[in-house]
C-alpha cells in the first residue's frame, strides 16, 4: 500500500513534468491565493507581536476601553474598520469620571483624535494627527520626551507636545520648543518634543512621531465642545488589581449607558488585535485577492484534472484491466491534483514572504512574523484545495467502465 | 485425478452478451456453455466479428454486464465484489489485448512494470522484474523507448511481456502473434507453451491454424456461439466432470 502511494506520487510528478506550462498555469491560482494568505498572516502576526511586546513591556497593568463591541480577530481582519474615525463615539466624559473614581486605577487618559491641519512655517502632511488627551497618557503609554516636557495641569492650556517628524515637517528643525503652531486656526505653543519611536503600529493607533498632543479641554473646544472619545487608556496600580478594577468599570459604565453594551474593555492580547488603518486596508484587499484567487485556482485545478481524466480514459481502462481497483484509480488522480495544489502552495508560501518583506520594508516599520503556524495554514489550504477540487475528477476517473475506456479511440 | 478435485477454472452456462438496445440490439455472445480446467491451453478460432474478443473480455472480468452464469474457480463472478475482481485481475489474470493497449505516456519498461504496481511491489524490484522479462523477449535494448517508437511486432511483444510479468495463472491472449513473423511467433508460442507446461491456463485467440498445434484444445466460434470444440469429441470426461462439479457446488452451498 505504501509503495502504491509512492508510485502515485512519482506518477503525479512525472505527469506534471510532462506538461510543464499547463501545470504551472494551473498552480498559479493556488500560488497567488496562498501567497496572499501568507502575506496577511505574516504581516498581521508581525503587527500584533509588536503591540503585544509593547503591552508586556508596559508591565501588563494596562487596559483599553473602546466604543462599540470588540470583534474577534478574523472579523477584524476581513472587515476593515474604516469608519472608526467618523462614527459618533459611545464613550462620554461622564465615563472618564467614573473610571477616575474607581479604586486601584492610577491613571486615565482619554484619546480624542481630531481632524484638521497643523500649520507653522509649513503645513503638516496629512498623515499627521492631532490628539487631545490628559497628562496621564505619558505615564500610561510610556512616552519619552526628547526635549521639554509633557502636558501638565500647571501649564497654560494652549500647550502642545509634538512628534519629532512633525517638528521637522512644519518647523524644519527637531528643536522647536517655544514656537507657535496653529490647529484649525487656533494657536498652540510647543512645550515638548517626543523622542522618535518609529512605531506607527501601536495600541493607541497613533503615530507618535507625527502627532500633535493637546489638552483634552482644548480638543473639545476645537470640536464644537463635543467630546469625541475614540479610546480611554487606563492603568491600574498593580497587575493583580487590574481585573477587579476593570470588572468594576464595566459594571458602572454599563449601568450609566442604560444597560447597553456599546463599549468594550480590552486587556493584554485583546488590545493588540486592532492595528493601524493602513494595515487593515492591506489585509482587506489581500483577503479578497486570496479568496478570489483560491476559488479561481480551485476551479482551474478541477478543470485541468477533468481534461487529464478525459485524456487518459484509455490509460484508466488499461490500468483497470491490469488490476487497478477503483480506489487505486481515484487515488492516482487525487494525488495528482494534490501535487498541483501543494506545489502551488509551496511556491505561494515563498512568494507570500517575499511580498510581506517587500511591503514591510517599503511601507511599514515592523518585520513580518515567521512561525510554523503560517506554514501549516499554507499547507492546509493547499491540501484542502487539492482535495476539494480534485475529488470530483478522481471520482469520475474511478467510475469509468474498463471496456468502454479501452475501446474509446481504437 | 488432481485436476478433477479442483473446480474448473472457468465455467460458463448460457452466457449471453448483448450490445445496444431495441432495433440496434445484437448478441455478440449468444449462449455459450464452456468449461475450462486448470492447465488447459485453449486456442479460440473463428471469423472476424464472431465474438472472440468479447468472450475474452468477459473471461477477464472486464465486462460485467452479461447474462448467464460465469464461475471463476468455482465462484460465481456476479457475487465477487469489484474490489476483489480487481485483485483477481491483478494477481491471477494476464491480458494481452488485440490492440496492445500500451500506455502511450509511459516508456516500455514502465509499461511492463505496470501490473506490478497493483501488487504492491517496490519500484526497484518492479523495474528489475520488468527488465528480466523484457530480456526474455529480446527487448532489453528498447527498455527506455516510448511505445510510439516501437515497431508493430515489438509493441506486441511488449504487450505480451506486460501480461506475463505478474506471473498470472490464467493468460488471456487476443491474437498475440498477429503482427509477428513466423519465427517471432514461435518464440512467443514457445514462451506460452512453457507457461502451459508449468500448469498455467492459457486461452488464446488466433487466426493462424498452424499455431493451434501448441494448444491442448481448439474451439471454433461462429456468430457468438461455439461451433466446434476438440474436447467434445471425447464427451465422456466432460460430462463426468460436470456431474462432479455440480455435486461439489451443492456441497459448497450447504
Ligand atoms: N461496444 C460495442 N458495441 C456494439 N457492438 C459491439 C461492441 N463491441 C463489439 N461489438 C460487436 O460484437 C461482435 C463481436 O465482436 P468481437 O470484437 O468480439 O469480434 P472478434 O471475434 O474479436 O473479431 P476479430 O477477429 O475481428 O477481432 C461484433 O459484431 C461487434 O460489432
Ligand atoms: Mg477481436
Amino acid at each position: 500500500m505504501r509503495f502504491l502511494f509512492l508510485n502515485h506520487v512519482q506518477n503525479a510528478f512525472q505527469s506534471l513534468r510532462s506538461s510543464r506550462v499547463r501545470s504551472a498555469l494551473t498552480m498559479l491560482g493556488v500560488t497567488i491565493g496562498v501567497a496572499s494568505v501568507t502575506a496577511i498572516l505574516a504581516l498581521s502576526g508581525g503587527a500584533s507581536k509588536i503591540i503585544s511586546d509593547q503591552i508586556s513591556s508596559l508591565s501588563g497593568n494596562i487596559a483599553v476601553i473602546r466604543p462599540g463591541i470588540a470583534t474577534d480577530p478574523i472579523i477584524s481582519i476581513t472587515q476593515p474598520k474604516l469608519n472608526h474615525y467618523y462614527a459618533t463615539s459611545t464613550l462620554t466624559e461622564a465615563d472618564i469620571l467614573y473610571i477616575k473614581n474607581t479604586p486601584h486605577i492610577s491613571e486615565v487618559a482619554p484619546l480624542m483624535v481630531l481632524s484638521g491641519s497643523i500649520k507653522a512655517s509649513s503645513v503638516a502632511p496629512s498623515e499627521s494627527t492631532v490628539v487631545a488627551t490628559t497628562p496621564g497618557l505619558a505615564n500610561i503609554s510610556n512616552l519619552k520626551l526628547r526635549e521639554g516636557q509633557f502636558l501638565d495641569k500647571d501649564l497654560k492650556q494652549d500647550a502642545v507636545v509634538i512628534g519629532t517628524q512633525l517638528s521637522i515637517n512644519i518647523f524644519g528643525t527637531e528643536s522647536s520648543i517655544g514656537r507657535i503652531l496653529t490647529i484649525r486656526g487656533q494657536t498652540f505653543t510647543v512645550v515638548g518634543i517626543l523622542k522618535r519611536s518609529n512605531n506607527p503600529i501601536n495600541y493607541n493607533s497613533i503615530d507618535f512621531d507625527n502627532v500633535a498632543i493637546i489638552n483634552f479641554t482644548e480638543g473639545k473646544k476645537l470640536n464644537q465642545n463635543v467630546a469625541q472619545i475614540q479610546q480611554i487608556d487606563i492603568k491600574a496600580d498593580s497587575i493583580a488589581n487590574l481585573n477587579p478594577a476593570i470588572a468594576n468599570i464595566s459594571k458602572t459604565i454599563l449601568k450609566s449607558h442604560n444597560g447597553e453594551k456599546d463599549f468594550s474593555v480590552l486587556t493584554g492580547d485583546q488590545i493588540s488585535q486592532s492595528t493601524s488603518q493602513l494595515f487593515y486596508m492591506i489585509a482587506g484587499v489581500t483577503t479578497a485577492i486570496a479568496a478570489i484567487s483560491l476559488l479561481v485556482g480551485g476551479i482551474g485545478i478541477m478543470n485541468i484534472m477533468l481534461v487529464t481524466v478525459a485524456e487518459r480514459t484509455r490509460e484508466i481502462g488499461i490500468r483497470k484491466a491490469l488490476g487497478a481497483s477503483n480506489s487505486d484509480i481515484s487515488w492516482q488522480f487525487l494525488i495528482e491534483s494534490l501535487a498541483i495544489s501543494i506545489s502551488g502552495g509551496i511556491a505561494g508560501y515563498i512568494c507570500g514572504y517575499l511580498i510581506a518583506f517587500i511591503i514591510s520594508r517599503s511601507f511599514l516599520t515592523f518585520d513580518p512574523i515567521i512561525n510554523w503556524q503560517i506554514s501549516i495554514v499554507a499547507l492546509i489550504i493547499s491540501i484542502f484545495m487539492g482535495t476539494l477540487f480534485g475529488l470530483y475528477p478522481a471520482f469520475r476517473a474511478s467510475r469509468k467502465d474498463p471496456i468502454e475506456s479501452l475501446y474509446q479511440y481504437s | 485425478m488432481a485436476v478433477d478435485t479442483l473446480p474448473p477454472v472457468i465455467r460458463l452456462r448460457g452466457l449471453q452478451k448483448r450490445f445496444g438496445i431495441g432495433d440496434a440490439e445484437n448478441l455478440a455472445i449468444n449462449g455459450i456453455n464452456l468449461t475450462i480446467n486448470r492447465g488447459e491451453f485453449v486456442a479460440v478460432m473463428g471469423p472476424s466479428g464472431c465474438g472472440k474478443t468479447t468472450l475474452l473480455n468477459i473471461l477477464g472480468l472486464l465486462d460485467r454486464s452479461v447474462d448467464g452464469e460465469y464461475e471463476l474457480d468455482g465462484q460465481p463472478v456476479s457475487e465477487i465484489s469489484k474490489r476483489k475482481q480487481a485483485r483477481i485481475r491483478s494477481q491471477q489474470i494476464g491480458f494481452v489485448f488485440q490492440s496492445f493497449n500500451l500506455v502511450s505516456r509511459l516508456n516500455v519498461i514502465e509499461n511492463v512494470a505496470l501490473p506490478l504496481i497493483y501488487k504492491g511491489i517496490t519500484r526497484t524490484k518492479r523495474l528489475q522484474i520488468a527488465s528480466d522479462i523484457l530480456r526474455n523477449f529480446h527487448l532489453n535494448e528498447r527498455e527506455y523507448y516510448m511505445p510510439c517508437q516501437l515497431s508493430g511486432g515489438q509493441t506486441q511483444r511488449v504487450a505480451i511481456a506486460r501480461a506475463l510479468v505478474n506471473e498470472p495463472s490464467i493468460i488471456l491472449a487476443d491474437e498475440p502473434t498477429g503482427n509477428l513473423d513466423s519465427r517471432s511467433s514461435h518464440i512467443i508460442m514457445e514462451e506460452l507453451s512453457d507457461l502451459h507446461k508449468r500448469g498455467n491456463t492459457i486461452i488464446m485467440v488466433t487466426h493462424n491454424p498452424r499455431l493451434t498445434t501448441y494448444a491442448s484444445r481448439v474451439i471454433t466460434m461462429l456468430d457468438g456461439q461455439i461451433d466446434t470444440d476438440t474436447r467434445n469429441i471425447t464427451k465422456q470426461p466432460v460430462t463426468r466432470h460436470r456431474k462432479k462439479s455440480a455435486r461439489k457446488l451443492k456441497r459448497g452451498k450447504k
